[in-house]
């Protein structure tokens, strides 16, 4: 057995070595003042922690401080997902897909990262090009572009289409990267796809959605908040549901993403450098540390895909 | 394969401080035996591919951490035939919700007999197969690296060795 030689391995090596590679190159190496300034530290914030608690005033610093550190025993390596799906995310340390069990594949250095509607293929951007690639990272497509940004994708297996921006324009493409056209001017954010063919964004205010068969301007829907949002104010963040605070920490909360089944929901804290799994029905909180470390920077999450 | 452990610890220092040309040296020198290892355990070349790529990024992230006393080829090994179990044993529960990938060539002839045999076996027998005769652990070793009863990996050699013995006459 000793002699066996499995199958394609050069070129998995190579794939591999790739992937490896970058994510070697975007670490952060622990320098020598950062190793030794630990113990310093430590014993920095014992004796500050001592000096708070002779006062009443130095509680109420001590209990804000607390609050501060996030969840408390996170995970410190994200070992698996809590529910059935992929996760796709991105950011200064390229973009990838986490799987269910935890194991992860980075497909390049691409930002803006999203799936399609049935998680086959995945769009995302580059400096200079739109991107559609599998989740293996296998190119299928690019289209030159200066600076696209937040490519969204719609559609059904068989016909599937791309809002993204570029140029200060909304542009669309089909799925298989052909008939690209301009759709209108927008605001330098996500655009999302509404039902009946039509591609909005939000200006602030409201709305503003284009019909793409007619590249007509339709309408100004007020923008209320519905589902899951997040509400900020006294330097705190809150995850709200019909009303109801299912969580709350300090400082902020990027973004909610809902599990396929409905029934997990994950936060991002950079604040906090961590993700945190909320399952709302029986209440369950998994909290995960060092997001940064794990994906070279703090990620954007391009969604969590798809229903079995 | 591996070079020796003065190299390897060579290696690691230098990659801790940055050397991408040393942490390639020490990926190249243990890529084989992991991608090999977790083909042999779980029979897809996409999944041993993916399994051993994730073993290297935990390295990559766990590298200012790892003490180069120790030997890393044990450290990225564990990772691996872990994950290669519990791979093999998520798709033995739902062998229909996987991708098919385009067929890998077929391994040469003397292997492919022992290689059907071995997918008979469970996972975890696979896997203490794989750890003695293709990375040529000790069975104390073993027990190590799996956190298993010595006793525990004795029999699970002697029952996976008694099954392929008996396959292959």
């Amino acid at each position: 057995m000793k002699d066996f030689r499995a199958p394609r391995e050069a070129e998995a090596r190579e794939r591999a070595w790739e992937v490896v590679r970058s994510a070697y190159e975007s670490r952060e190496p622990v320098t020598w003042p950062r190793r030794h300034a630990r113990p310093l530290i430590a014993v920095a914030v014992v004796a500050a922690a001592a000096a708070a608690v002779l006062s009443p005033p130095g509680r109420s610093v001590v209990h804000s401080l607390r609050k501060a550190v996030g969840v408390e025993n996170a995970q410190t390596e994200l070992f698996s997902l809590p529910a059935h799906g992929r996760l796709l995310v991105s950011g200064t340390g390229g973009a990838w897909v986490v799987n269910a069990d935890g194991s992860r594949r980075r497909l390049g250095a691409y930002r803006d990262a999203a799936w399609s509607p049935h998680g086959l293929y995945v769009a995302a951007t580059k400096a200079d090009e739109l991107v559609a690639v599998d989740p293996k990272g296998n190119v299928r497509w690019t289209l030159p572009r200066r600076a696209p940004r937040f490519p969204a994708w719609t559609g059904t297996r068989t016909d599937t289409r791309i809002a993204y921006l570029a140029g200060g324009k909304l542009h669309v493409v089909a799925g298989d990267g052909t008939g690209d056209r301009t759709i209108g001017p927008a605001a330098p954010v996500p655009p999302v796809w509404l039902p009946g063919r039509v591609v909005a964004y939000s200006n602030g205010h409201a709305l503003v959605g284009y019909a793409v068969d007619s590249n007509s301007a339709l309408r100004r829907a007020r923008i209320g908040p519905s589902g899951v949002t997040i509400r900020r104010h006294a330097g705190q963040s809150e995850v709200v549901s019909g009303g109801r605070v299912l969580f709350r920490g300090t400082g902020v909360f990027k973004q909610v993403v809902r599990s396929p089944d409905g029934r997990w929901l994950l936060v991002t804290w950079p604040t906090a450098d961590q993700w945190v799994f909320i399952q709302i029905h029986p209440r369950k909180i998994v909290g995960v540390s060092r997001i940064s470390s794990q994906f070279g920077g703090f990620p954007h999450v391009g969604g969590w895909c798809c229903s079995r | 394969m591996a070079g020796s452990s003065r190299d390897e610890r060579a290696w690691v220092r230098r990659a801790q401080a940055g050397s991408v040309s040393d942490f390639e040296a020490l990926f190249r020198a243990h890529w084989a035996p992991a991608y090999r290892a977790a083909y042999l355990v779980v029979r897809d070349a996409g999944a041993a591919e993916d399994i051993a790529q994730e073993a290297f990024l935990s390295a990559v992230r766990s590298l200012d951490r790892f003490d180069r006393r120790r030997p890393f080829g044990p450290w990225l090994h564990r990772i691996v035939v872990n994950r290669a179990i519990d791979w093999a044993r998520a798709r033995a529960l739902r062998p229909e919700a996987e991708a098919v990938d385009a067929p890998a060539p077929d391994p040469p002839e003397r292997d492919e007999e022992l290689l059907r045999e071995l997918e008979q076996l469970s996972p975890e027998h696979r896997a203490v197969i794989v750890l003695r005769y293709l990375l040529e652990y000790t069975p104390g070793e073993i027990a190590e690296l799996l956190e298993l009863p010595r006793g525990t990996v004795n029999s699970r050699l002697r029952r996976g060795l008694d099954a392929l013995e008996e396959r292959l006459q």
